[in-house]
């Protein structure tokens, strides 16, 4: 079958001519009834475009204008395409062309996770230091407020930070001479800002800045000054490592990497939202036994007792904690225990406060 | 397979769905060609990074300042970022009107993508001051300047429906979602706001019974106004196919090039099948979904009553969990597309009935191939379409 029919268009206006296509040697002719030839097309000029089933739609590579030829006789579409290198009808050649994307798109991916998991921690880690502490102060108060606003859920009453009433203020001379101990130990290059603040949970938290939080429930649970300045000295551990630098910098980074590059196509931010919270509390768990043996070291330094912070824990934390390990911000308790009394100092310590001091600071919220 | 590789894909996937609707669509006996390609949109993606790279950058670095520009930083990112994805919206309708060929002429799109993005802002800024009223006029007043700048060959296209008429047919649908509204407001604001406060403040166990002592009907109050919140939100979602039926057969009613016209002829009751096979399809998945969640389920109950649960299992378990969230989101995005965004664009284009072909006879090729970045743009910023 060397001739057939075919709907020509010129690509310079949109006149549509039905013509009749030949099959040359080296290439098609397309002419229309008249006679009058319209186009001549070497085979290896000729490509195939996208075009319903029933249907080879052809173009000229390299042309400058759109022209097109269309053919529905199935059997001469065959004819054309086994002539004409660039005319894949069956579809193989695109295929393995889309198999080498995948290949490629998975490669992609993997570089990806890799940099999520080791890179945007390593950049951060090294990043970190070079920051400048004013810097830090800076993020730290535009922290500070956020954080401020969400923990402050009381509607009246009294202030949000204890220590300042009249009946209040023995407790916070007593929590600043224990913080002062802790800190000249320390030698931090900014400076330590403690509070108390009316919370009812037993937990404690540190900014970027040097801002840290003891919330009322932890006071309220401490059975002596030791088990208060253990969960002061892990905190000042995150400052002194500037793990709140560190987790803002990992935070925008995975965000970054997640978020812009794979696009929101199936509804991919809750995916996005799991993967940061899974990668964060690795990082978090790591920061925290870092917390935890600074914490220590500080706590052995200042000839308080250390071991004050592991029962604080036990405490707080319970014994052992069921659930999802991936997914808690603190590693298990138990070996957080073990790990702070395997290095506590041995030596006789001499407590932060005195009978009276301890019983000021645990009136630190009274008045309200 | 788009999660595989997350997402890097989609470019692809898009493509090969654009190629199947431009050329299953046939005007006049002849069907479009869709001749943009994946690689196109890739790069168009990344230069689009690229540029809101510094965008971002300023935005967070904003955010930090304590002044009143740390204040306001929230306000100006989402203007900024509304005024570059209507920017965006108008550059990717340009990439693909020159990707889209009819008859071996290419469509083009010209006018000012800036100039577009402001309108659309400030359209907006109205549309959401007279709560959703204006809406129709400005539907009409975009469409209009997009299609005064819309080309076929040298064949000027424009837009004639009026946003008063769509009104009309509109302002019932927006009585019944709003008319619910207002009286969960009215509830609302009824509720003596400083007692209940006072009352929880106070706490205690009796706080409910001191919150009905000092508020006689308080507790039908809320109630009520929650009936009527949930009333107006499901009156939108059972209308919304309506207003889709709507907004369709009158925007495309509205469509000329030269001397073609549009008309057509859409029944609203096909949309709601198309919706009704989507909702079908949906719950015939959740159960299956929910049939392997719950073996799943006891499987890692049996393993943990076993005490076999170690870090390896958890991290399985976590896997798992995630495997199948995705799972669960393909299935339903893979069905919405096959019912509703298939059917949209099926119904829509058999529903129209086009008169003055004759002018389709004699056009002349104009207009260039434009940049994908538009295209990248709407990606990143996600407001793309189809």
């Amino acid at each position: 079958m060397n001739s057939g029919a075919g709907t020509y268009f010129d690509g310079v206006t949109s006149a549509r001519r039905d013509v009749v296509v030949e099959l040359t040697t080296g290439g098609l002719q397309v002419s229309d009834r008249d006679g009058h030839l319209w186009a001549q097309w070497p085979y290896e000029e000729i490509e195939g475009l996208t075009a319903p089933d029933n249907m080879l739609r052809l173009g000229r590579r390299g042309s400058a204008t759109l022209e097109r030829l269309e053919i529905r006789d199935p059997a001469f579409a065959a004819e054309i395409d086994a002539r004409s290198a660039h005319v894949d009808r069956t579809g193989a050649l695109q295929r393995s062309q889309r198999m080498r994307v995948i290949g490629w798109s998975i490669g992609a991916t993997a570089s990806l996770l890799l940099v999520a998991w080791f890179g945007v921690p390593a950049i951060a880690t090294r990043l970190t230091p070079l920051l400048p502490v004013t810097f830090e102060s800076v993020l730290g108060d535009a922290v500070n407020a956020q954080v401020r606003g969400m923990l402050d859920i009381r509607k009246a009453g009294a202030a949000f930070d204890c220590g300042i009433a009249a009946a209040e203020i023995p407790g916070r001379i007593a929590l600043d001479k224990l913080v002062r101990r802790l800190e000249a130990v320390a030698a931090l290059p900014l400076h330590l800002r403690t509070n108390v603040v009316r919370r009812s949970e037993a937990n404690a938290l540190a900014l970027p800045g040097g801002q840290v939080y003891v919330f009322q429930g932890l006071i309220a649970k401490a059975d002596n000054a030791d088990e208060v300045a253990g969960v002061i000295a892990h905190e000042i551990g995150h400052v002194a490592h500037r793990d709140g630098t560190k987790a803002v910098l990992e935070g925008g980074g995975l965000s970054f990497l997640f978020g812009m590059l794979l696009g929101d196509f199936v509804g991919g931010g809750a995916v996005v939202l799991a993967a940061k919270t899974v990668l964060q509390s690795t990082y978090t768990r790591e920061a925290e036994s870092a917390a935890d043996a600074y914490g220590t070291e500080l706590m052995n330094k200042a000839g308080g007792d250390a071991r004050a912070l592991a029962s604080m824990l036990e405490k707080t934390g319970g014994a052992t904690e069921p659930g999802m390990k991936i997914l808690m911000d603190h590693p298990d308790t138990k070996a957080r225990v073990v790990a702070i009394n395997k290095s506590a100092a041995a030596v006789s310590p001499s407590p932060f406060l005195e009978a009276g001091e301890w019983a000021a600071l645990k009136k630190i919220c009274a008045g309200s | 397979m788009l999660f595989v590789t997350l997402g890097i894909y989609r470019f692809w996937l898009v493509t090969d769905v654009r190629r199947f609707l431009w050329s299953n669509t046939e005007i006049a006996g002849e069907t479009l060609e869709y001749t943009g390609t994946a690689l196109e949109l890739l790069l168009g993606f990344l230069v689009a990074i690229s540029l809101l790279i510094p965008v971002y950058g300023g935005i967070f670095l904003a955010a930090l300042d304590l002044g009143i520009l740390g204040k306001l930083s929230g306000i100006i990112a989402f203007a900024a970022l509304g005024l570059l994805g209507q920017y965006a919206i108008y550059r990717a309708r340009r990439y693909r009107l020159t990707r889209t060929i009819y008859r071996g002429l290419r469509f083009h799109q010209q006018g000012s993508a800036w100039g577009y993005a402001f309108r659309a802002m400030l359209w907006w800024v109205i549309t959401a001051l007279t709560f959703g009223l204006a809406y129709p006029f400005q539907v009409a007043s975009l469409e209009r300047y997009k299609m005064r700048n819309t080309f076929y060959g040298d064949l000027g296209g424009s837009f004639e429906g009026s946003g008063f008429a769509l009104l009309l047919r509109g302002i019932p649908m927006w009585f019944l979602v709003f008319a619910p509204l207002v009286f969960a407001v009215r509830g609302f604001v009824a509720v003596d706001w400083k007692a209940l406060v006072d009352a929880l403040a106070q706490g205690g166990d009796d706080v409910m019974s001191r919150i009905e002592g000092g508020n006689p009907g308080l507790g039908a109050a809320i109630v009520f106004a929650m009936l009527m919140a949930g009333a107006s939100v499901t009156l939108a979602a059972l209308l919304y196919p309506a207003f889709q039926a709507v907004m369709l057969r009158w925007w495309s009613s509205g469509l000329r090039f030269g001397d073609v016209e549009v008309r057509s002829s859409l029944h609203m009751r096909h949309v709601y099948a198309a919706y009704a096979r989507f909702v079908g399809y949906a719950i015939l998945f959740s159960i299956v979904m929910g049939f392997v969640g719950a073996f799943l389920f006891g499987v890692v109950g049996v393993a943990a009553n076993l005490g076999k649960v170690d870090s390896a299992g958890e991290i399985a378990a976590t896997l798992a969990l995630l495997v199948g969230y995705v799972v669960t989101a393909l299935g339903f995005s893979t069905i919405y597309r096959a019912t509703v965004l298939l059917s949209l664009w099926q119904l829509g284009m058999e529903s129209l009935q086009l008169s003055g072909l004759a002018a389709l006879e004699k056009v002349k090729a104009r207009g260039r191939p434009a940049s994908p970045l538009g295209e990248g743009l709407a990606d990143a910023l996600n407001v793309g379409s189809y």
